[in-house]
């Protein structure tokens, strides 16, 4: 890893943090669309969320700011914030919009006590804790570089290895329910990559902004193809691209890498949604208008 | 109960009724979210208005976050016009975008100001009596005063479009060809509940506005079958919790508002799991009876009228 770093014509901390967000937007861009098609963009809001509460409740347990052991709370919680909503959704009389909202308050709400509890027993130690909340992608280190690569390798293996039974259960959850695939199964792992993917991102973007980095490429890559093979590759591309350029131009404006990850991935969905050739709005109108005007002309030469 | 308590618990009961009010036809057309969005995409006119004033707490600071607040409401519609994406995902790609221009303006240029993210974030409320303004000879905490006109606004839109919003609320629709403007309403709907949530973000912090929208308003969904019955219950959800979570705030010396806001999950789940009929205990007594009875058809036939009936309301 080091000796690949060191190929890139930067300075080494920049080097780590372009590279780690790269990394991280491909895996968070290219887990997205199973999401997003779903109808579950907001998924991603409430659990990156949820990992607010985990992260509080790993450093009450282990009492030291290991990286390791916050991760691992911050995914168990996203895990329990993914199950209430989907029990919520099925209890029924609960549209998934508000489990969404219910489940975004429960985990807030439980973070910021927790996160005061923590910060009354003043021991200094929790300092930054809620660096969880907007991400702090700066302090990046290759470790966190390898550890984003190898999870993240997983999940995408996970895609391509099951890519038609995830296909099938994003596009017609009714069909795979009738042709026997196990929908729960699929539901659960869906879901867990989903969560793979947020506690990743959360370390580095933060949580308030990470359902960005799971819905923006998507949306982008969206407005340019139709088919999900080419969907999941070309998002994750735009996710990536996104990370790597924002991390670059935020080190060296001196800003805050998170926010202006985003708002490149937002700038390019807007780009795609206004300028894609088929499906985007100018294309859409210049065709109206074409349509418009030939048929003016017919009309002309029949009078 | 001190003064200070007081003041606090009359903002947090305030507020609660203002969304108390506009949160069940959010939570009925599916546009829950559009109030978290909405908390977020704020901070950026709260920034603006912050370095072109240098104060947070002036009238200016509330109308940029209000600005902000209506740019998001029309950009989320106008990305769902293009018929592209989903109202899901429109929102959660306009929100983050505003949120991160908020971000970039604190840290780029008011770091180290009074203006920190984490108040904007965790909310105030702790200070509402002390943020005061004289109205003639009183001094009055400007909070309660601003909760009192979100109530206002609340109450005002209900009332006078009543008839269009409860038809909206079920069948947007025929809302729209009886003429009762269905899609004028909604756009009100959405800008009303911008403003009141700019109230709220002041007063309690970005993410409780979506507890203080969608929670009440959810749990209120499983015990009314009227929407007046929904608003009311709703509304009396919203002082419970601003009751109980002061007071246990209070007692455990925590964050008031992320107490109210427990409470207020509290709240629904408990609905969730004990409302008449459609409670989750009784459905699960229900599913073992019949597991013991499994040898009585009779019985099962009797029985399976009821899961059927829960499904259908969902």
């Amino acid at each position: 890893m080091n000796a690949l770093l060191d190929l890139l014509p930067l300075p080494y901390p920049e080097a780590v943090v372009a590279t780690g967000s790269a990394v991280l937007g491909f895996i968070a861009g290219s887990l997205a669309p199973f999401a997003v098609l779903r109808g579950r963009a907001m998924f991603g809001d409430a659990m990156s969320h949820g990992t607010l509460p985990g992260v509080a409740l790993a450093f009450l347990f282990v009492g030291v700011k290991d990286p390791a052991v916050l991760l691992v709370g911050a995914a168990i919680c996203a895990l329990g914030a993914a199950a209430l909503m989907i029990g919520l959704e099925r209890a029924g009389r609960t549209a998934p919009d508000a489990a969404i909202g219910i489940t975004l308050s429960a985990s807030f709400a439980l973070g910021i006590v927790l996160l005061t509890h923590i910060a009354q027993g003043g021991s200094g130690q929790q300092s930054g804790l809620d660096a969880y909340l907007f991400g702090q992608a700066a302090g990046m280190v290759v470790r966190d570089v390898w550890f984003t690569l190898i999870l993240g390798g997983l999940a995408l293996l996970a895609i391509v290895v099951f890519f038609r039974l995830l296909r099938s259960a994003s596009f017609d959850p009714q069909f795979s329910a009738v042709a026997g695939v196990p929908t729960w199964t699929i539901d659960a792992a869906s879901t867990a990559l989903l969560v793979i993917a947020v506690v990743l991102g959360v370390r580095t973007v933060g949580a308030i902004l990470m359902v960005a980095l799971l819905v923006a490429p998507c949306v982008a890559a969206r407005a340019l193809t139709n088919r999900l093979g080419t969907l999941v590759p070309v998002s994750g591309a735009i996710g990536a691209l996104a990370g790597v350029s924002g991390a670059l131009l935020a080190g060296r404006a001196g800003l805050p890498t998170g926010p202006v990850i985003v708002l490149l991935a937002t700038a390019f969905a807007a780009a795609a949604l206004l300028f894609a050739p088929r499906r985007g709005v100018l294309s859409r109108a210049w065709r109206r208008h074409a349509a418009r005007s030939a048929r003016l002309e017919s009309e002309q030469v029949s009078r | 109960m001190n003064t200070d308590d007081a003041i606090i618990l009359l903002t947090a009961g305030t507020l609660a009724t203002a969304c108390g009010l506009l949160g069940p036809f959010l939570v009925l057309r599916r546009q829950s979210l559009t109030s978290d969005a909405i908390g977020h995409a704020v901070l950026p006119g709260v920034v603006a208005m912050y370095l072109l004033t240098g104060s947070r707490s002036s009238l200016l600071a509330t109308l940029g976050a209000a600005a902000f607040g209506l740019l998001c409401v029309l950009a989320i519609d106008a990305l769902r016009r293009t018929r592209l994406l989903g109202t899901d995902a429109a929102i959660a790609l306009t929100f983050p975008a505003l949120f991160s221009l908020g971000v970039l303006g604190v840290s780029g240029f008011a770091s180290g100001a009074h203006l920190d993210l984490d108040s904007t974030i965790y909310g105030e409320i702790t200070f509402a009596p002390f943020r005061t303004m004289s109205l003639g000879a009183v001094e009055f905490p400007r909070p309660l005063l601003m909760t009192l006109l979100a109530v206002l606004l609340a109450l005002g839109f209900v009332l006078l479009s009543w008839r269009g919003l409860q038809t909206l609320a079920f069948d947007p629709e025929f809302a729209d060809i009886a003429g009762l403007r269905g899609r004028l309403i909604q756009r009100l709907l959405l800008m009303v509940s911008a403003i009141v949530a700019v109230i709220v973000f002041d007063s309690v912090g970005a993410i409780l506005v979506v507890t203080f929208f969608v929670v009440p308003a959810a749990a209120a969904q499983l015990v009314a079958n009227r929407l007046d019955t929904m608003l009311l219950v709703s509304v009396a959800i919203g002082w419970v919790s601003s009751f109980v979570g002061q007071r246990a705030a209070v007692a455990y010396d925590s964050s008031i508002a992320g107490m109210i806001g427990l409470t207020t999950v509290g709240c629904f789940l408990l609905l969730r799991l004990l409302a008449p009929r459609r409670g989750l205990l009784w459905r699960w007594l229900r599913l073992a009876r019949r597991r013991d009875n499994t040898g009585a058809p009779a019985r099962t036939g009797a029985d399976s009228a009821q899961p059927k009936n829960t499904s259908a309301s969902a």
